[in-house]
């Protein structure tokens, strides 16, 4: 084989796509944890974790420039190299909307007390993180199998947003709901919202691993 | 969106003596658009360009199958004239090779060979060649020196502006560029963008990122086969055929 020292560069970005993916993933878990046990430290700890996520990034887009100035790649590693490239801004921004989370959680100084259905939000929690976890194994294995799947997969995540937005909507709207519950309800409302957005990124990995396997392109959301 | 075929080929084979050199070659080649050939050394894309311009009658032993057609004719029709093609399908090669001639006369000799003599008409010739090859700016001041003091760069040019001289139809550019420095060959290949507009054009390289800028199609040999043949994004962000990707990523070749 030749251009050896060119293979393992490759190599060595996707190794790092791959370990910015699983450090995005440790954001979500965190936050997930936090959201569940209310736990702030936690909670301060995704904050500080995103610097981890963020340093990542610009290390494989200089990669990525570096190969491209460098290696004149074509084919399937220019596939490789173009879908790392803007694949780290999903994951980077994966790691922002957890941060975003932790930080709506801190600026509540005590326990979110509305009756949020635990059934609901917990299958759009686990939903979401299902879909974060399988986007970067998609990129790992180019399992296009999967990266198709992601498209339905987030039409029941937003339906399931849609219908938790509306139940609490509705509880807003009767009366005799007290004002410290709005202001926890409309908190809760920006974290799933952030969750949401967490499951769009995931499909936009999903998107960007078919063209990277099959050339093929799709519309991100 | 179709597209006007310029040359046709038909299950082109080629013969040197026993050994096959092309092998069931079919390609349309589009007018007015730039075609690459890339491949590995002795895939068999010098061999195919020297076909369509029967340039390979001059190789002792050599035997060619199919049919190239060209302007309703196939020229490998023993009665082609040969000459006559050469003018219509002009090249270019790796070296330049001026005459050891003055500028002025590198140009003018093709069209006095074909017969024109009248000076205004040459004197015209000559500017409206040169300044096609994006050489007159450079020359014009001295077109009675040798053109053997041109350098390389300028010598191509040259070469092309000689081409251009005859009219040709099409254009076959056989690695012109591999024995130019970095800027000389940006030149060269800014001349082949401007000269798409009015010409077929062919050329075979052994730099992908030069097919990759300055073709719209690009056909991969192998073994005196053509592999794969596609749009040029195509053929390099996602070639069809394994042995296509692995040519152009440098895994082998």
């Amino acid at each position: 084989m030749v251009r050896i020292k060119y293979v393992k560069k490759l190599e060595d970005l996707k190794d790092n796509v791959e370990k910015m993916g699983h450090s995005a993933m440790r954001s979500l878990d965190y936050i997930i944890k936090a959201l569940k046990t209310n736990d702030t430290a936690l909670a301060k700890k995704v904050i500080a974790h995103d610097a981890e996520i963020d340093k990542l990034d610009k290390i494989i887009e200089s990669q990525c420039i570096s190969l491209l100035a460098l290696e004149q790649p074509m084919a399937g590693d220019l596939r490789v190299i173009a879908t790392s490239l803007k694949m780290i801004t999903d994951l980077e921004r994966i790691g922002d909307e957890a941060e975003d989370i932790a930080e709506e959680m801190l600026m509540m100084d005590r326990p979110i007390r509305v009756a949020i259905s635990e059934t609901t939000f917990d299958e759009m929690v686990q939903k979401v993180r299902g879909m974060v976890a399988d986007s970067i194994k998609t990129y790992a294995q180019g399992d296009v199998e999967t990266a198709r799947t992601f498209e339905s997969r987030d039409d029941e995540i937003d339906s399931l947003y849609k219908k938790i937005v509306s139940d609490f909507l509705n509880t807003v709207a009767d009366r005799s709901c007290p004002p410290e519950f709005v202001r926890d309800i409309a908190s809760v409302i920006y974290i799933i919202r952030y969750l949401e957005r967490i499951a769009d990124h995931a499909v936009n990995i999903g998107c960007r691993v078919l063209y990277m396997v099959e050339g093929e392109r799709l519309y991100m959301r | 969106m179709d597209k006007n075929i310029k040359i046709s080929v038909k299950d082109l084979s080629l013969y040197f003596g026993a050994f096959q050199a092309l092998k069931h070659i079919t390609i349309d080649i589009p007018e007015r658009e730039v075609t690459a050939l890339i491949g590995p050394s002795g895939c068999g894309k010098s061999t195919f360009v020297k076909t369509l311009n029967r340039m390979n009658d001059l190789v002792d032993g050599v035997k060619v199958t199919g049919e190239v057609n060209y302007n309703g004719m196939n020229l490998l029709d023993k009665n082609t004239d040969v000459v006559a093609l050469r003018k219509e399908i002009g090249m270019v090669f790796q070296k330049p090779n001026p005459f050891p001639k003055s500028i002025y006369d590198n140009i003018a000799y093709g069209p006095r060979v074909h017969g024109v003599h009248d000076k205004k008409r040459l004197d015209e010739i000559v500017e409206r060649s040169l300044k096609h090859a994006a050489l007159w700016e450079e020359v014009s001041d001295r077109l009675h020196e040798s053109a053997l003091r041109l350098s390389g760069g300028q010598q191509q040019r040259l070469c092309i502006a000689r081409l251009l001289a005859v009219e040709p139809d099409v254009l076959l550019m056989d690695e012109p560029c591999s024995a130019l420095d970095p800027i000389a060959t940006s030149k060269i290949e800014d001349l082949i963008w401007e000269l798409r507009r009015d010409y077929t054009i062919i050329i075979v390289t052994h730099n992908m990122q030069q097919a990759a800028r300055v073709s719209q199609s690009t056909a991969f040999f192998l073994l005196g086969e053509m592999i794969e043949y596609s749009p040029t994004t195509d053929l390099f962000e996602r070639p069809k055929d394994p042995r296509t990707e692995g040519y152009v990523t440098g895994k082998f070749g």
